[in-house]
């Protein structure tokens, strides 16, 4: 069987959501809000709540950059000092506790930073291919809801669109 | 008088528009303010060339001044990167959506002061081609950076600070990016499409990117408060009375949010009015931006005065005599006209009036960073005249060569501004449909009726009529 | 294979001054100054001019602050202590106060450099390392005694005009624009006298290595020797006025002994001891 991309157009986010209660309600069997891909202008954290938690693990990419770059930090350090043992400075030890905490501090922060990044490129799926249902109208003011299904699927998702007031709705073959 | 921090009546399409026609077709004056930066730069880079050839010693530079305002301009330029990073994140945690509008340039501005800041360590060594000697790279003599140096830390704290805060620029503006993208033409499309990284506006994008940006924020405060205890700490750390002071760190890092915070009422001016973005740079949030500024300014102004008075009670015999030696020392008419700027000055923030007189709050906003800047002169240079022994005390007034360099480090840093404005949206457009979408929902054309702020106020649907005001407007 | 060293040696690098240190001492240089026998004659300054290639900087540079004095003598007309501004005590002669580098144990330019150009070495000196140096001159500014002098030109172009340049010491480098130097201890006569030492199969004795100033003072006034023999010179001297090399305070049993080291209260532990001028008040 074939499967489609649907995306309708909505001009504001009341009538998407309705447009998605609906789907979560199950009012099209087969569909499922979980096929939903939601495409706004904004931020909106309450509208992405009907899709259901999806979560996201860019939280986790953070700390583990932050554990290991304090550690790597410190012990980068502390083995470079060990390895450079002509520079006793100014009475201090060879391994100096303070000074070290700073830096291995800023290394816990870059590392925390950059892990956080890839994170984010990886778990956002960044630096792909725009899917071929992209419409510049969702980064101007309109907001998109996008289902993948099977053919039958099509013209029931596109009377529910329109029961809410789509402005314009577009397919496409799914490869 | 306006009182609402925007208007929410505002169509999105309208925020798109206007923010991406800030960036089209340059005017004449654009023209004439890039010249005159380039002319700055030039300034620089000409005495860079000459020092570079002769030596430190040609702008005056001497025994014991080793140091002069290279380092207070870098200090000064550090602190001006605060700016970004607390109207970005601090009010990003503390979901003060006012910051949204004017947040951007604030961050932009972070950066490019770091960029200019980076400039001044590097001009100020004596032998400045071997620079990379700070950077902890693997030589195969086994030499390493001598980590129990201030400046070391330095270097790694501008290195983090820059990274991450280019980063955090560059990450709120992935949306923007790709409203540009879908604008443009020609090489800005090429070049948006690429920075945009692909991002087109769905869920999975924007609930990974809400968490991203609440981390770097999260990441970005604690390491702005590190970054400038750790500049502090190259004066802190040392021996020398007038630099060792306990309270540098927090006073380095209240000097650093306000001279950041004053730059950003000066550049909201600048913007508001070149571009026209007074639906967008509101007045309202000017005057929250300036009550900020007078908050930090009064908590600078104290760490200021507890600075002297914990030199004072100390009785530490030299540290006293330094301090003495700024209040009545051949630096004064510097130090006095810094208290001015510092202590003074900020009180015309508190007044309503003069706040949202843009004319006036232009002048204050620059008054404010000049006594910024003279508080690290005077931190650096007289502490350098009066120090430990008697024998190496000096007068020494910086010469031509540092003074133009200093000038044309603001010259750079306009410069890299003025490319942003044109190239990058200067006010974050997802952010104020954000705000727009949610004062919109807020709004109760009601109760703004009944409850509005001043009872001399025009009302909505109301043009004066002398119907009996509520109580407690 | 670091990590196991950091790891191994844990205890033995987190030692610092006050416990001794990491490094075992092969000698410690000191010095001992009598400034009752300093009648001020710059001899020592001139002797350090030309054992270290110091570049002569004219007059308008020196005035201006940019001399390279490693050897200062520091003139005092006016000390409260004998007779103010009293003119009576002035023409009765200035005091004088050689300073050059105090080569402090615990010295404070040392863990200010970047780049570790400035490090003690086991000859107890605090070395100056010019090719390494990067000029961000921040050891000078955490000098205490400010005896650290910074190359702001490349001297040597106008400092030795031909001939002048074949009478440069040949034992050590002439110093670019951008690099900090400061008094050695004359390091090239330490080593010349620990090699002839080696070759001859003996150890270093007293006298052995004299720096330039301690050589040519007139009246013996500036003593150089090892602090580890106890039969030198200098740590006779240095035991006899109850000086203590590792001590912020020192404790004197006789009150009337004029020893002392400049700023000892700062803790930097410095390596010169002078001895006080006697005046009569």
């Amino acid at each position: 069987m074939r499967r489609y991309y649907v995306m309708g157009l909505f001009s504001n986010f009341d009538e998407a959501f309705a447009a998605i209660s609906d789907i979560r309600d199950h009012k099209i069997p087969g569909v499922t809000v979980d096929d939903v891909t939601l495409k706004s202008p904004i931020e909106h954290p309450e509208i992405e709540e009907i899709l259901g938690d999806r979560g996201s693990p860019v939280p986790k990419f953070a700390l583990f950059g932050a554990i290991f770059g304090a550690i790597f930090g410190f012990f980068f350090l502390a083995a470079g000092q060990a390895a450079f043992l002509v520079q006793p400075s100014g009475g201090k030890p060879v391994i100096p506790l303070p000074s070290n905490i700073v830096l291995s501090y800023e290394m816990l922060i870059l590392f925390g930073v950059l892990s956080t990044l890839v994170g984010f490129f990886i778990s956002a799926r960044l630096m792909t291919k725009r899917h071929p249902l992209y419409s510049e109208k969702v980064s101007l003011d309109q907001i998109g809801i996008m289902l993948e299904l099977d053919e039958k699927n099509v013209n029931p998702i596109k009377d529910l669109f329109k029961e809410h007031k789509v402005l314009e709705i577009r397919e496409e073959v799914a490869r | 008088m306006q009182t609402k921090d925007i208007n929410e009546n505002i169509a999105w399409a309208q925020i798109n528009a206007d923010v991406l026609r800030s960036m089209e077709s340059p005017r004449m004056g654009y023209w004439i303010a890039v010249a005159a930066c380039l002319a700055m730069v030039a300034c620089a880079v000409v005495a860079e060339i000459y020092q570079y050839q002769i030596g430190m010693g040609v702008g005056n530079l001497n025994w014991p001044h080793m140091w002069d305002i290279y380092i207070a301009t870098f200090v000064f330029w550090i602190g001006m990167s605060h700016s970004g990073t607390l109207l970005s994140a601090i009010l990003h945690i503390i979901h003060a959506d006012w910051r949204k509008p004017i947040y951007r340039f604030a961050e932009a501005m972070t950066t490019f002061s770091l960029m200019t800041a980076g400039l001044f360590p590097i001009i100020h060594l004596g032998r400045v081609w071997n620079m990379y000697w700070v950077l902890p790279y693997v030589s195969d003599r086994g030499i390493w950076p001598n980590y129990r140096s201030p400046l070391v830390w330095d270097a790694f704290a501008i290195t983090t600070y820059l990274t991450s805060s280019a980063l955090f620029l560059f990450i709120g503006m992935i949306p923007d990016l790709a409203i540009c993208r879908d604008n443009a033409r020609g090489w800005r499309q090429k070049l948006y499409t690429v920075l945009s990284m692909g991002w087109q506006g769905d869920d999975r994008q924007w609930r990974n990117f809400r968490k991203i940006y609440l981390l770097m924020a999260c990441f970005l405060i604690p390491l702005a408060v590190s970054v400038h205890s750790i500049v502090s700490a190259d004066f802190a750390m040392s021996i020398m009375p007038g630099w060792h002071i306990t309270s540098f760190p927090p006073y380095f890092v209240a000097g650093a949010l306000y001279s950041g915070c004053a730059a950003i009422i000066t550049l909201f001016i600048i913007l508001r009015y070149f571009f026209r973005f007074d639906e967008y740079m509101t007045i309202p949030i000017l005057e929250k931006t300036c009550k900020l500024t007078f908050a930090i300014a009064m908590v600078w102004s104290y760490l200021t005065l507890i600075e002297f008075a914990s030199v004072w009670y100390g009785h530490d015999l030299v540290a006293k005599e330094s301090l003495m030696e700024r209040f009545v020392g051949p630096y004064s008419p510097f130090f006095w006209l810094m208290l001015f700027c510092g202590i003074i000055c900020p009180f015309a923030l508190a007044i309503e009036k003069m706040r949202r007189h843009l004319p006036t709050m232009f002048v204050v906003s620059l008054l404010l960073n000049l006594g910024m800047w003279l508080e690290r002169w005077m931190i650096v240079t007289p502490t350098l005249a009066t120090s430990h022994y008697p024998f190496a005390w000096d007068v020494m007034w910086p010469g031509m060569v540092q003074w133009a360099i200093v000038f044309g480090s603001f010259g750079w840093f306009g410069l890299l501004f003025l490319i942003f404005v044109k190239v990058f949206p200067s006010v974050s457009m997802y952010e104020v449909k954000e705000m727009v979408f949610h004062r919109r929902h807020a709004h109760r054309p009601d109760l703004a009726a009944k409850f509005h702020r001043r009872s001399s106020d025009q009302q909505p649907g109301d043009t004066a009529s002398g119907q009996p005001r509520p109580e407690g407007a | 294979m670091s990590l196991k060293n950091v790891l191994e040696n844990w205890s033995d690098y987190r030692k610092g001054h006050e416990q001794g240190g990491h490094h075992d001492y092969e000698h410690m240089w000191v010095m001992a100054v009598d400034l009752d026998k300093c009648t001020g004659c710059n001899a020592c300054s001139v002797a350090c001019y030309a054992e270290n290639n110091l570049a002569v900087v004219g007059k308008e540079r020196m005035m201006k602050g940019q001399g390279m004095h490693w050897l200062r003598v520091e003139r005092y007309w006016d000390e409260p202590q004998i007779g103010g501004d009293d003119g009576q005590f002035q023409s009765a002669g200035g005091s004088f106060l050689p300073m050059m580098c105090q080569h402090c144990n615990a010295a404070t330019c040392e863990p200010v450099c970047p780049v570790a150009a400035t490090y003690h070495t086991p000859d107890g000196l605090n070395a100056q390392v010019y090719n390494r140096c990067i000029g961000s001159r921040y050891c000078s500014n955490n000098c205490p005694y400010r005896l650290r002098y910074f190359n702001f030109f490349s001297y040597y172009e106008e400092s030795w005009p031909e001939p002048l340049n074949q009478q440069l010491n040949p034992d050590l480098s002439v110093r670019d624009k951008g690099v900090m130097e400061k008094c050695t201890f004359c390091v090239q006569r330490i080593r010349t006298a620990k090699d002839t030492a080696r070759r001859e199969g003996r150890a270093v004795q007293d006298g052995d290595a004299v720096t330039a100033c301690a050589q040519t003072c007139p009246t013996q006034a500036i003593v150089f020797g090892d602090m580890l023999d106890k039969e030198s010179r200098v740590s006779k001297i240095w035991a006899k006025q109850q000086v203590e090399l590792g001590k912020t305070k020192q404790v004197k049993a006789n009150p009337e002994l004029r020893g002392y080291r400049i700023l000892e209260g700062l803790n930097t532990d410095p390596c010169i001891m002078y001895l006080d001028r006697v005046r009569e008040v």
